[in-house]
């Protein structure tokens, strides 16, 4: 006869007995707490209520809690912000060393994709930008002059936001509409995006040397290594397409992130020979140093 | 028929023969009788109330210089210490245009940073600190007190040589804003740091000190006054 069994389910009742050819789970592991929530006592640990068919959860994965949170409540947004200091400075590493085979998208981020690593990456770069943008001014124009400009921060801002956002929105829907599957979330898209900025951060306060050759070399290396490590990410998936069009769209990737650092590079930190002003000591030594060498 | 008459219909109903228990009540409220220990302050001279309000801000700056209790700052946070060094951190920072840049005015240093505090305290809300927004910007506040001090002599040493351009002061203007930038970053890690879990405290950390790097940069860079 049919009946409702405990979890919900319309069973019958002749099954309820254990007939051994269905395992049910009754008890769970203690490596399904969460180590980082030790300190927020007040979660609940839903062990006992959960549905006797669920498998026990991963260590990393935060565990469930009985109350849903609403859009305008801080926990809502909490469940991006589930990573420790070892994991963000692994994927700092992961995202400036390319490598051939293994792409460190999918050993340390695709189970848990944060949004603290890309926004305060972006953050920092916009502020290294803005005050390595500042000091090279400082240094070129005469001290009467010299004011602090503060639209450089929101122009930096402006530029490197709009990078940070515009490239995962293109990829995302060029994923949809073009191949027909969702291979990668919004958020993982973020991620990869993000942190690929993270080369250009020393690189920026590279800049600051007035030398032309220097900071075109160090733009164009910083923009490969960062680039090599989108495409490996990207690769798998493309090269199930045509093998002519995923080597198109690998090259649209990889010429848009030089775009980028070229154009923070021009707009912040260029200096050309006849822009130099030689009333400061420092300059004169550079335009000394760059009319002699042999061309 | 009822049989119990409502004490307050028996005016309408009769005057004359029944005798009427007479309710007695108090119409002092409750609050003054059982509170009488504590002060009332709103009926203290205003000046009581400015002292007392004035010796504590002080206090907590004094915790905030030298950072050997962890606990005033946060259980009895306020606004005032906060409002008078960000007042003050953004006059002392303002600049003269110049035709070819405004330079940064008072507006500017304010809104940034109070969107930094919001910035630094959401994050640390996120990433599960058990401590609540309005404590968060008060600690942040009150720790900027060694960059007002050195905002203060950056101000005095580029009053005093105005025109030339000596390299040494540079680097004396440097160093003592970086002093103070680092001083500012040991009080607010004692305090804030110690909120957080174990594996999670240098992400915490490292947005205030990404606050307080811009604003000792925004003292350094300051031009020379006409």
């Amino acid at each position: 006869m049919m009946m409702f069994a405990s979890d919900g389910f319309l069973t019958d009742n002749s099954s309820s007995t254990n007939t051994g050819q269905t395992h049910v789970f009754t008890s769970f592991p203690n490596s399904a707490v969460d180590v980082d929530d030790e300190h927020s006592g007040n979660k609940t640990i839903n062990q006992s209520d959960s549905n006797q068919y669920t498998l026990p959860l991963p260590a990393t994965a935060n565990e469930t809690t009985s109350e849903q949170y609403h859009l305008w409540q801080i926990e809502y947004y909490q469940k991006y912000f589930q990573v420790d200091t070892r994991q963000v400075v692994e994927r700092l590493i992961g995202s400036i060393t390319p490598r051939p085979n293994k792409s460190y998208f999918d050993s340390t981020i695709r189970q848990n994709p944060d949004l603290y690593g890309p926004f305060w990456v972006c953050v920092t770069f916009i502020l290294t930008v803005a005050i390595s943008g500042n000091i090279v001014d400082y240094f070129h124009k005469s001290a009467t002059e010299f004011q602090i400009d503060f639209s450089k921060i929101t122009l930096s801002a402006l530029l490197i936001l709009i990078y940070w956002w515009l490239m995962p929105t293109a990829i995302y829907f060029f994923f949809r509409w073009r191949l027909n599957r969702i291979e990668y979330t919004f958020l993982e898209l973020l991620c990869i995006y993000g942190y690929s900025l993270t080369i250009f951060i020393p690189i920026s306060i590279l800049w600051i040397i007035p030398i032309n050759w220097l900071q075109w070399t160090s733009t164009l290396i910083a923009s490969i290594i960062s680039g090599s490590v989108l495409i490996v990410t990207f690769w798998p998936t493309i090269n199930s397409d045509h093998k002519r069009f995923s080597a198109l769209s690998m090259l649209i990737i990889l010429f848009v992130h030089l775009l980028m650092a070229l154009c923070i590079m021009l707009v912040f930190f260029h200096v050309s020979d006849k822009n130099i002003n030689p009333t400061t000591e420092t300059t004169t030594v550079f335009t000394t140093v760059l009319s002699t060498t042999p061309k | 028929m009822a049989a119990s008459i409502d004490s307050d219909q028996v005016p309408f109903l009769s005057s004359t023969s029944q005798t009427i228990d007479m309710m007695e009540g108090d119409m002092t409220s409750t609050s003054n009788r059982t509170n009488q220990n504590e002060l009332s302050t709103l009926d203290e001279p205003v000046l009581d109330t400015i002292k007392r309000d004035l010796s504590a801000v002080i206090r907590k700056f004094g915790y905030a210089v030298i950072p050997r209790q962890s606990t005033t700052l946060l259980q009895q946070w306020d606004l005032w210490g906060p409002l008078i060094l960000i007042t003050t951190l953004a006059i002392l920072l303002q600049s003269n245009a110049t035709k070819s840049s405004t330079g940064v005015q008072f507006a500017e240093v304010f809104t940034l940073m109070l969107i930094g505090s919001i910035a630094v305290t959401v994050n640390s809300q996120l990433l599960g600190g058990k401590i609540s927004f309005f404590q968060s910007v008060c600690v942040l506040g009150y720790c900027l007190l060694p960059l007002l001090i050195a905002a203060f002599i950056n101000n005095i040493l580029l009053y005093i040589s105005t025109s030339s351009s000596i390299p040494i002061l540079h680097i004396i203007r440097f160093l003592i804003v970086m002093a103070a930038f680092a001083w500012t970053m040991y009080a607010s890690t004692r305090f804030l740091g110690q909120i957080q879990h174990p594996n999670r405290r240098m992400l915490v950390l490292y947005p205030i000190f990404l606050f307080y790097f811009l604003i000792a940069w925004l003292i350094i860079l300051r031009a020379h006054p006409k």
